[in-house]
């Protein structure tokens, strides 16, 4: 004979009533009250029989009530149990998708929130020697609760678990489920995969049972959805260019309004129309060159001028305008047409030429090379590219050495990046002993080639032989080589990033010669921070859409923009069935046995009766307060 | 024990007793025997042997009929104040202690009959008898002997009330308007004590004190409920629903003696102490016409 219960032993609990009786029929611990006299109350409760035990027992509410709160409880603890339809049972892996258009508010209040209902179901319809594995499919999957029979625990971690922006690592998660079904008794897993579809193609079959449960509502708002797909800014001899892309991934002709500010300063708004799966544009041209954020949003069409659909993540978009530099470079030569040259061939490098000896220009540049000449003349602080020292206060310079035959290229750092020395050849080259702040870069039997470094808040880069004293201004590390160098000395801009990132995508910062540390403050208001190096800081956070401001000790560096633009994730519409493996998987109906545990009921209704037990208690317990009279009674 | 104010309030009152007894002695108040005082009551034929001197001249003038003039009585009435000594007049917090209230009324009821005139006794009981007896008194003189005896009085032992009442109803004196001021928490009840002073001929006011404690029980819970003057228990959850029941039970109870008093032409007078002393004497009694 089957019990629907789990845990029929609990029933034992109910020989406790037999105490609670016996309590109540002792006698209880009572104070002593003197009064004037006990012939009303005696008259009251009629006489001395109606106190005999078993007439205590009647209609004595609380001890009702304590039986009732005891049956509760014992009947909790007994885990009773429906039987209910049911997705998956036994051990049950669970994917959860967190990808961004899991965001979308087609079924109140979004599907991810669906999806997390899904999973409580799931559990809470899981046998009781069930095994709950949850894997949150995020742009790096989080496995949330591992084959555990603690579902209170695994559906507090689902319920903490918030859906991300971007897109998502569906590989990743397949390796971790299979990785859990192997780990599990095969044959008797079931991989369940909570999602809304966008699963990418070629994705490896699944151990033991797999089901799908679609998330998204099938009507239009689960399918209709207008979104920005482009947003950018780019610098044109003319000035900024800007351009929008608004792009119908629904199946229904929309109508939305492209609502382009930067601040608080509206630049342009535009009604769009925009055909099923095709894109509408928006330019503007006739900015203002200097630096600046943009915001793009789409709103409906009418007086309310809410979100046009269900999906809010594609209905934004930033962008940031930096205007071209050019880093401002004074070469302090005697006349090397290779170097000019190359100089002149520099993307963002505007040279200029200054005869030895002849006074400075009082403007500022960014960069000061000194070729063959004996002296230094830089302001303190400016950077410094030397080629041929014959004397600096910087370093001792030696005399000339001929043995340049390579004996190392400093292997994984940037000013060496791509650079092939093999195929260089040097005449000959000063000696130099390199200093405490300066690190080799080309080193040979002789003495350092190239070295770099650091040293009081400035940079400093040397190449100890004349560049026509070799062969390198014919070879390709030339350019090579001048463009790190470069990069090192007068980087144009901390970070380039025209298009904006995706999300999750990395940004690498160069901070300037001085910056100590690099911060970045994320669209809500949340600051990074890294120690600035040489290397540059990698910055790797971009999980929340919208503008990030990149700052250092010194200055705001600048501003960048991470955007969802992915037409996978705009795709809102539910997918009916996925293809994992070779199988074509369609939505799984309900047709497992699980069991619904009725304890949290009883709980709550042990509680409750707690509650009344509690207040008839004390309904008796505090004497009503007692009003003065202004008269006889009668 | 009454202040200026009161006291002047109180000269004006003066005790009525709907079947007054004859007094010994010539009194202030008027009595339906006719007699000599200068009230007019009515007329009757002469007949031969009535005094002369009582002839209406006027009334022979105008009717050529003799008639005699009856002029109304004034005697008399005897006030009996009885007092309730028992333990469980003794309860009742501050000025609201049963047994102090019941003796300022009964200050106030023999200063009323003292001031008319009256033929005043107080007396407290307590056990099977009278404990402490005052008077007979007649005149206003005596009131300072009246508030100091009525400052003097404990609450003791038990009052088997049947018991004390027919005592006194055999050994007061002569009949009359008689307050019996009591808590009625009697084990063996009151009834027959009332039956014997009205058999005796006195016209019984019962007032029946109770402190606000009895009225609404200030305590809660699962009690021992000791009686003070029996020392006998009674075990109870006092919890709302029985708080509901014994409310139910007082206002039967006092219904019951109500209906008892009525009945047997008695007034019965409840009080509870938290009611200013004074209000029931110049404004409650003289409602009911025991005061005018």
């Amino acid at each position: 004979m089957t019990f629907p219960f789990l845990t029929p032993l609990a029933f034992l609990l109910g020989l406790l009533a037999l105490p609670i009786l016996v309590l109540y029929m002792l006698k209880m611990r009572r104070r002593e009250v003197s009064v004037s006299s006990v012939l009303l109350w005696q008259r009251l409760l009629r006489d001395r029989e109606a106190n005999a035990p078993w007439q205590k027992l009647k209609r004595n509410l609380l001890l009702i009530l304590q039986l009732l709160l005891l049956a509760a409880l014992m009947f909790a603890l007994a885990r009773p149990f429906l039987t209910v339809p049911a997705v998956a049972r036994g051990a049950v892996i669970v994917l959860l998708d967190a990808s961004a258009s899991m965001s979308a508010g087609d079924v109140a209040p979004s599907r991810f929130a669906a999806a997390q209902a899904q999973v409580r179901e799931l559990a809470n319809g899981l046998s009781a020697d069930g095994l709950l594995t949850v894997i949150l499919v995020g742009r790096q999957p989080v496995v949330l609760a591992s084959a555990t029979r603690d579902t209170a625990a695994a559906l507090a971690a689902v319920d903490a678990a918030r859906p991300e922006q971007g897109a998502v690592d569906w590989e990743a998660a397949f390796a971790l489920a299979a990785g859990a079904a192997r780990g599990g008794t095969p044959g008797e897993t079931t991989t369940v995969i909570l999602s809304d579809g966008g699963l990418p193609e070629g994705l490896p079959a699944l151990p033991g049972q797999v089901r799908f449960v679609p998330i998204g509502a099938s009507e239009a708002l689960g399918r209709e959805n207008v979104g920005i797909d482009a947003f950018s800014l780019r610098a044109t001899a003319s000035g900024p260019e800007l351009f929008v892309r608004v792009t119908n991934f629904g199946v229904e002709p929309q109508r939305a309004i492209v609502t382009i500010t930067t601040g608080e300063q509206l630049v342009v708004s535009e009604l769009v129309e925009v055909a099923p799966g095709q894109s509408a544009s928006v330019t503007l041209d006739d900015l203002e060159d200097v630096p600046a954020a943009f915001q793009a949003q789409l709103t409906a069409p009418g007086a309310d001028g809410g979100a046009p659909d269900a999906f809010a993540l594609d209905d934004s978009a930033w962008a940031v305008y930096q205007p071209l530099a050019a880093g401002r470079t004074l070469v302090l030569t005697p006349g090397n047409v290779f170097l000019e040259q190359m100089l002149a061939s520099l993307p963002g490098v505007q040279a200029f030429r200054a005869a030895p000896g002849a006074p400075l220009p009082t403007d500022p540049f960014d960069l000061y090379v000194s070729d063959s000449i004996s002296e230094t003349v830089a302001p303190a602080g400016a950077e410094l590219l030397i080629v041929n020292p014959i004397s600096t206060t910087l370093f001792t310079v030696g005399d000339v050495f001929t043995n340049t035959r390579l004996t190392r290229v400093a292997a994984d750092d940037p000013l060496t990046r791509f650079l092939d020395w093999d195929q260089v050849s040097v005449l000959q080259a000063r000696r130099v002993a390199v200093p405490a702040w300066a690190r080799v870069l080309v080193d040979s039997e002789g003495g350092p080639l190239v070295f770099a470094g650091e040293t009081g808040g400035r940079r400093v880069a040397v190449l100890t032989f004349r560049l026509q004293d070799s062969d390198l201004p014919l070879q390709l590390a030339f350019p090579v080589l001048m463009s790190n160098l470069m990069t090192y000395l007068a980087p144009a801009q901390a970070f380039s990033a025209p298009d904006g990132l995706r999300p999750g995508e990395t940004l690498l910062i160069r901070p300037a010669g001085g910056d100590g540390a690099i911060g970045i403050d994320d669209p809500i208001g949340q600051r990074f921070q890294a120690p600035a190096t040489e290397a540059g800081v990698l910055f790797a956070d971009t999980d929340v859409l919208g503008l990030y401001t990149v700052v250092s000790t010194q200055r705001v560096v600048g501003q960048f923009a991470v955007n969802l633009f992915d037409a996978g994730e705009s795709t809102i519409t539910p997918a009916t069935q996925l293809t994992i493996g070779q199988a074509s998987l369609a939505a799984t109906p309900a047709d497992e046995t699980g069991q619904l545990e009725l304890w949290p009921w009883l709980a709550a209704a042990a509680f409750l009766l707690l509650l009344i037990e509690w207040y008839v208690y004390h309904r008796g317990s505090v004497p009503p307060r007692r009003v003065p009279r202004a008269g006889a009674s009668s | 024990m009454f202040s200026e104010s009161t006291l002047r309030r109180l000269d004006r009152l003066a005790l009525v007793a709907q079947r007054v007894r004859a007094g010994v002695f010539k009194g202030e108040r008027r009595s339906t025997k006719r007699g000599t005082s200068i009230e007019f009551a009515d007329y009757r034929d002469y007949v031969r042997g009535d005094d002369l001197r009582r002839i209406d001249w006027n009334a022979y003038a105008r009717l050529e009929r003799p008639f005699i003039k009856l002029l109304e009585e004034e005697e008399d009435l005897a006030v009996h104040v009885l007092v309730d000594g028992s333990l469980s007049m003794g309860f009742g917090t501050g000025e609201q202690r049963k047994l102090d209230y019941a003796c300022k009324l009964a200050a106030a009821f023999g200063y009323l009959a003292l001031a008319a005139g009256d033929r005043l006794s107080v007396a407290v009981l307590n056990g099977e008898t009278v404990a402490k007896r005052f008077g007979p008194a007649r005149n206003r003189a005596f009131a300072m002997r009246l508030i100091q005896f009525l400052e003097d009085v404990p609450a003791v032992g038990d009052t088997r009330l049947n018991a004390a009442l027919r005592d006194y109803a055999l050994t007061g004196g002569r009949p009359g308007l008689t307050f019996l001021i009591t808590d009625l928490f009697a084990p063996d009840g009151h009834t027959e004590g009332l039956a014997q002073l009205q058999g005796r001929g006195h016209e019984v006011v019962v007032v029946h004190v109770l402190a606000p404690e009895e009225v609404e029980p200030e305590y809660a819970g699962d009690l021992k409920l000791v009686d003070a003057e029996t020392h006998d228990f009674q075990e109870i959850t006092l919890d709302g629903g029985l708080r509901d029941l014994y409310h139910a039970r007082l206002s039967d109870w006092r219904d019951e003696i109500n209906a008892y008093c009525t009945k047997r032409g008695m007034h019965y007078v409840p009080v509870v102490t938290d009611a200013p002393w004074d209000q029931l004497v110049l404004y409650q009694l003289r409602q009911r016409g025991l005061v005018k």
